[in-house]
């Protein structure tokens, strides 16, 4: 278990960017840590790999594939989720 | 106290709620019967093997002062031992993020007063998505609790190629494991075995924590009074769990003093300071561990989502078709609630018809004769018609919920729902309240945020629900001319405005009520997308009859109580001046007889006793109150009998005027209606913008007693189905004041 910050030379960006068909590797989550809590205990912990599935009909919520499950979450909380290159 | 069911009981008292547990001591409680908690993930198909181990022994309640619902059964085990089975919600972790997963925690960790913590826990994980659904197995498995895992879905997991060595799993975990199918059935009687022995709590710990975060809760959890029913090894959970806490959690403000809650407060500013990420460590590590546990226990190949559920959803939640077969599904479940329940509906309010001819026959009439058959035998009929309604809706629910479909419904609708600040679950009951509010309330406990289902069960009455319909048909026919506007009619477009007036009303309230009344912390919106299954049929008939047997128990009693205070309201005093020289006249037209005459009679004694009864008075008194809105005291007689059931104001109007059964003669009441004068004035009583008015009043107030009784069934408490009252019918009151009024100066009526 490791206690390092994330890795420096990184280009990191925001989840909700990432088109359909896209992967990442989250590097963190901002804001209320309550609900950073959360996400995290849902499976989106640092370092686990993320794929952007689709949008539904209306761009709103997302869809995830993290750990062989399909989540969805809405865009203002795919904007706090930080991902690196997969 | 005794836990077991009353033997042969009928299925009303199956649903008896558990008699609480408070005071009485656990141990006795634990030797009449082994308790078994059955826990996982939502979507392990946990209910499936409840009601698989269960059958038909099953009872529903709430857990106290919460609407979290509380589903206790019972088995036999292989030993002869009975076991009392209980269906834990569906949770993602022991840090709780909705009341079902308070429940849980408190239940786990001994601080629910009504349920004494489980002899053993049944943890049900899908095996085809074990690292996911193990991170809450392992954060029970740390409480110390006698545990054993059950791998269900294993028939998917073997088509998928996933190869889980069982007995690798139990070493890794110091648990007992064993694979299942409960859709299926198979595994079954081992697991029944299992349940019958005492197992050994595990002694593996699967939290890791760094150094600094252990210090503090070490320090904390010294802190803590003991508590009888919390392990010494889960009391580091507790304080956990304590420090996690956001503050507004009863049961753990209960088991700590206060002056450990004040120093919770500079415990976790001392640790945000030095290292704002400490929340987190513990999640990594328990991720961690499990990654380690799967890599040593299970073969799968990589990205194992089975194929036909990327198939399906491609389509499903395609841009274009996926919202077109949304809208398609959508109409079909409306129709049916619509048009299925109606030939079952009619045929119990024939049932109830007849059984008050019957009955009527064998009573001498009088006032006996009128209390059961216009009272009792009416009341049970009103309370009966919803059944059909609520079996159909929950059919479809249950059936959407079980195929997947449903978590599919609420991401195509989030977007649009968000809009005023409800989430995608929102739309099902509130488009099933367009059929009826009663169904459409109980359909929003698919909705697991609290104030998003709060906001739903207000608005939901909104919704031009069927029982209207007839009241608008009744005032169309008698105001609105029946003439061509373009290619639509005046008619139509009136009952199209009345819809649209509750949507714009329920929209509105709801958007209102967020930012004011249940405005709170920005919740969160995760929602899992589950692979699709085969519907068990089973558990979906078996939730259609716990809604409906629900419905009747607990929000039925209530609603028969009022239908009979209704009734007695409008059928005492039975004798005046008026009355009795009626009945006089009637008695010689009969002994003449003079049937034609004593048909008129009839309907002019019913007429006169309604007129006359104490709702007859209270709809006098009422008359100051809606005259500014052009109604007279009449109407307020049917605003009263209403309350029963909106449409009883069209009969009620038809005995007012003297007509006998309004099903008889809807062209008569209509051109009564028009016709009629005031006795006072000699003007015309109602006009066209009288009957507008009326219709606003009826679209906007909350004149149901049913869904007021299933609200409060629902929400648990009389606030916020008096809440709904008061709000409805001041908003209706504005609005008619507002409509007529404003008519008035526009120079109308």
């Amino acid at each position: 278990m490791t206690f390092e910050p994330e890795h420096p030379g990184m280009v990191e960006r925001r989840l909700a960017d990432l088109v359909p068909g896209e992967s990442g590797v989250i590097a963190g989550i901002s804001g209320d840590p309550a609900i950073a809590r959360r996400l995290m205990e849902l499976g989106l912990v640092p370092g686990t790999p993320v794929e952007v599935v689709r949008l539904a009909p209306l761009g709103d919520p997302v869809e995830l594939r993290i750990r062989q499950i399909h989540l969805s979450i809405r865009r203002s909380e795919a904007n706090r989720i930080r991902v690196t290159e997969a | 106290m005794s836990r077991r069911p009353e033997a042969g009981a009928g299925p009303a008292a199956a649903l008896r709620p558990v008699p609480p547990a408070a005071g009485a001591p656990v141990a006795a409680a634990a030797a009449a019967a082994r308790c078994i908690a059955i826990l996982g993930n939502p979507n392990a198909g946990k209910s499936t093997l409840f009601n698989q181990l269960t059958g038909l022994r099953q009872k529903v309640g709430n857990y106290p002062g919460v609407t979290v619902e509380k589903k206790l059964g019972y088995c036999d085990l292989p030993s002869g031992r009975r076991a009392e089975l209980t269906d834990l919600p569906g949770s993602y972790s022991l840090h709780p993020g909705s009341p079902d997963e308070v429940i849980v925690r408190d239940v786990l960790l001994g601080l629910q007063p009504d349920t004494p913590p489980p002899d053993l826990i049944v943890f049900v994980v899908d095996a085809t998505h074990l690292d996911r659904h193990l991170y809450l197995a392992l954060q029970v498995i740390d409480l110390g609790r006698p545990f054993l895992l059950a791998l269900n879905m294993m028939d998917a997991a073997e088509e998928q190629g996933i190869r889980i060595d069982e007995e690798a799993l139990a070493h890794l975990l110091g648990v007992p494991v064993i694979g299942i199918s409960a859709a299926r059935g198979t595994g079954l009687g081992r697991l029944r075995r299992l349940m019958d022995r005492e197992v050994e709590p595990s002694t593996q710990r699967f939290r890791r924590r760094p150094p600094h975060v252990e210090r503090v809760l070490q320090s904390l959890e010294s802190r803590l009074p003991r508590h009888p029913l919390v392990p010494d090894r889960a009391r580091g959970d507790l304080a956990m769990a304590l420090l996690l806490d956001d503050g507004e959690d009863d049961a753990l403000a209960r088991v700590a003093p206060p002056h450990v809650l004040d120093d919770l407060q500079v415990l976790r500013r001392r640790l945000d300071a030095a290292d704002p990420e400490w929340r987190a460590h513990e999640i990594e590590g328990r991720y961690e561990r499990i990654s380690e546990i799967l890599a040593r226990a299970v073969a799968a190949p990589g990205g194992a989502r089975d194929r036909a559920t990327q198939r399906i959803d491609r389509v499903l939640t395609h841009r274009v078709f996926g919202p077109a077969i949304f809208l398609v599904l959508m109409g079909a479940i409306f129709q049916s609630v619509f048009a299925w329940a109606q030939p079952a509906m009619d045929a119990i309010d024939l049932l109830v018809h007849q059984t008050g001819g019957l009955v009527g026959r064998l009573l001498p009439p009088g006032p006996l004769h009128s209390l059961v058959v216009d009272g009792v035998i009416a009341g049970v009929g009103t309370t009966v018609t919803f059944v059909p309604q609520i079996a159909v809706l929950f059919f479809f629910i249950a059936l959407l919920e079980d195929s997947g479909y449903m978590a599919r419904a609420a991401f195509i609708m989030d977007r649009l729902m968000a809009k005023v600040g409800l989430s995608g679950r929102a739309f099902i009951p509130l488009l099933s309240s367009f059929a009826c509010a009663i169904p459409g309330i109980m359909a929003t406990r698919t909705i697991d945020n609290r104030r998003d289902r709060l906001t739903t069960i207000i608005i939901a009455p909104f919704m031009s629900c069927s029982a209207r319909l007839p009241v608008y048909a009744m005032l169309i026919g008698a105001f609105v001319p029946n003439r061509w506007v373009g290619f639509v009619t005046l008619p139509g477009i009136t009952l199209f405005a009345m819809y649209f007036l509750g949507i714009v009303a329920a929209v509105s309230v709801a958007w209102l009520l967020k930012r004011t009344l249940l405005r709170g912390g920005k919740p969160l919106y995760v929602m899992e997308l589950p692979p699709y299954r085969r519907p068990a049929w089973r558990s979906i008939l078996l939730t259609v009859r716990d809604r409906s047997l629900l419905f009747l128990r607990k929000a039925g009693t209530v609603i028969l109580g009022v239908s009979i205070v209704l009734w007695f309201l409008a059928s005492y005093p039975r004798s005046g001046a008026e009355t009795d020289a009626l009945r006089t006249q009637l008695g010689a037209a009969q002994a003449a007889g003079d049937a034609a005459q004593a048909k008129v009679l009839e309907g002019d004694l019913a007429g006169a006793t309604l007129r006359n009864s104490f709702a007859g008075q209270v709809g006098r008194a009422l008359e100051p109150v809606i005259a500014p809105l052009g109604f007279d005291w009449r109407i307020g007689i049917g605003l009263v009998t209403s309350f029963a059931a909106r449409e009883v104001m069209v009969s009620t109007m038809a005995t007012v005027f003297n007509l006998g059964d309004a099903d008889e003669a809807p062209v008569s009441l209509r051109r009564t209606l028009r016709t009629a004068v005031d006795p006072a004035t000699g003007a015309r009583a109602y006009t066209p913008l009288v009957g507008i008015t009326l219709m606003v009043f009826f679209v906007l107030a909350c004149q149901c007693m049913s869904t007021l009784a299933v609200a409060r069934r629902e929400t648990n408490s009389w606030r916020w189905p008096l809440f709904m009252l008061l709000m409805m019918n001041a908003l209706a009151w504005a609005a008619s004041f507002a409509v007529y009024q404003g008519g008035r100066f526009l120079g109308f009526g």
